[in-house]
């Protein structure tokens, strides 16, 4: 799903990411590390955000930087933050925002919003003001607005950092469940990066350790207890 | 804008964005058309009531949106009263202000009746005859869409901005807010252009 080898990523001249050789091919991904690691730098070359300076990149077949159509096809971001997500007026609007640009007509388009809606719980929720919603139901929506276009791999940057422990767990429900996406999720959330297949371990813009999730959380914890 | 549209299944929310644009503004022109006399104003004010009340939002619902809107506007028409009724005398006073409350109720049935993705469509469509001159009408019609969604979340921030300054023991400011603000602010428009991007919207 994801490949890469000796990336290396910049922010002006500061790296964040160098020397990064990663193969995940597990259905879900926890991505952990202190603030500051490289975790959210990246999740967003991974989702073609930031462009690398360095080493060889594939997601899901596709090179960000030379086919950003086709990854956008592909690969849908969530990020910690709803309200930077949510930018149409409505519940369902801000859902057919994200079937633009595959300029469906309408009747499907509100076909799929209406399926999408129904599976993530909002349906009651279709024509309320977006930006009114609680804190939860945002993420939610911002969810919403990622999967309605199915995508093949969704990135998440710590989707539960504002949530409550109800909603957390809900938000992960549904990042977890099995649809027929890969997930790779960074988290703060160990509880969240458990339930998932595989880890990944930052620090200082390096990997550190991956693999099996319970392997690499329990380094996490045993370092943090250090 | 950010009132939303009211769900219904009426004729006007049936009708196409575009045609409604048109008759809406057609009837807009006629209400401000009419002379400036005590006749104007029952004419103006039942033209718009009757248009709420048969516009498919049921007439219930129709007369207490009126209501709403009229709420809403109601400094708009103290002022407007106020100037008229100084200058102008009591009957053109009266008159005009309805006129003014009638078009505004009117235009006011576009966002009502019309959901934010079909307003979307229609204006992006208005827009293709500037795409010569190099406006990109989709860019245009969701900068705009953009902008006015930013309102309630840029009134969020500055409340926090407020709330932070308090929690610091300051009274809160507007120079000294000015620039927390607006670093915020940046920040809000970043994320949302990394989430635009994401959602493969250029």
């Amino acid at each position: 799903m994801i490949r890469c080898d000796d990336l290396a990523v910049r922010l002006g001249d500061r790296p964040v990411l160098h020397g990064v050789t990663l193969d995940l091919d597990a259905r879900t991904t926890a991505v952990i590390g202190d603030n500051g690691s490289g975790k959210s730098s990246f999740a967003r070359v991974v989702a073609g955000l930031v462009r690398r300076s360095a080493g060889e990149l594939s997601v899901c077949g596709v090179d960000p930087d030379r086919d950003a159509t086709a990854l956008r096809r592909r690969v849908a971001l969530v990020l910690s933050n709803p309200d930077a997500q949510i930018v149409m007026p409505t519940v369902s609007d801000d859902v057919a925002l994200s079937l633009k640009p595959l300029r469906l007509a309408r009747a499907e388009r509100d076909r799929r919003v209406c399926i999408a809606l129904e599976r993530f719980g909002l349906s009651a929720l279709a024509d309320r003001p977006a930006h009114d919603l609680s804190g939860g139901q945002k993420q939610l929506l911002a969810l919403c607005g990622a999967f309605v276009r199915a995508p093949d791999l969704v990135v998440a940057d710590e989707p539960t950092a504002y949530l409550d422990a109800r909603n957390a767990r809900i938000v992960a429900d549904h990042l977890l469940a099995e649809t027929g996406h890969a997930l790779v999720v960074v988290t703060h959330d160990l509880a969240l990066a458990r339930r998932c297949e595989g880890a990944v371990l930052f620090d200082d813009g390096r990997v550190v350790a991956s693999g099996a999730a319970a392997d690499v959380v329990g380094a996490y914890e045993a370092a943090l207890a250090c | 804008m950010l009132s939303l549209s009211r769900p219904g299944t009426g004729w006007l929310h049936r009708m196409p964005t575009g045609p409604k644009l048109v008759a809406l503004s057609l009837a807009t022109i006629a209400l401000a058309a009419l002379p400036s006399s005590w006749a104007s104003v029952p004419v103006a004010l039942g033209a718009a009531a009757i248009l709420y009340a048969v516009a498919g939002m049921g007439a219930v619902a129709g007369v207490r949106e009126l209501g709403r809107q009229v709420w809403g506007l109601r400094w708009l028409l103290a002022v407007t009263a106020a100037g008229q009724l100084l200058f102008l005398g009591s009957e053109a006073a009266a008159a005009n202000t309805a006129r003014v409350a009638a078009a505004l109720l009117v235009v006011g049935l576009v966002p009502l009746t019309t959901p934010v993705a079909a307003m979307l469509d229609a204006l992006e469509r208005g827009l293709r005859v500037l795409r010569p001159v190099g406006v990109d009408p989709a860019r245009a019609a969701l900068l705009w869409t953009v902008a006015l969604t930013t309102i309630p979340v840029l009134a969020r921030l500055a409340a926090e901005v407020r709330d932070a300054q308090r929690a610091r023991g300051l009274r809160p400011s507007f120079v000294r807010g000015a620039v927390p603000f607006l670093v915020v602010a940046l920040r809000h428009a970043d994320d949302v252009g990394d989430a635009l991007a994401a959602r493969g919207i250029r």
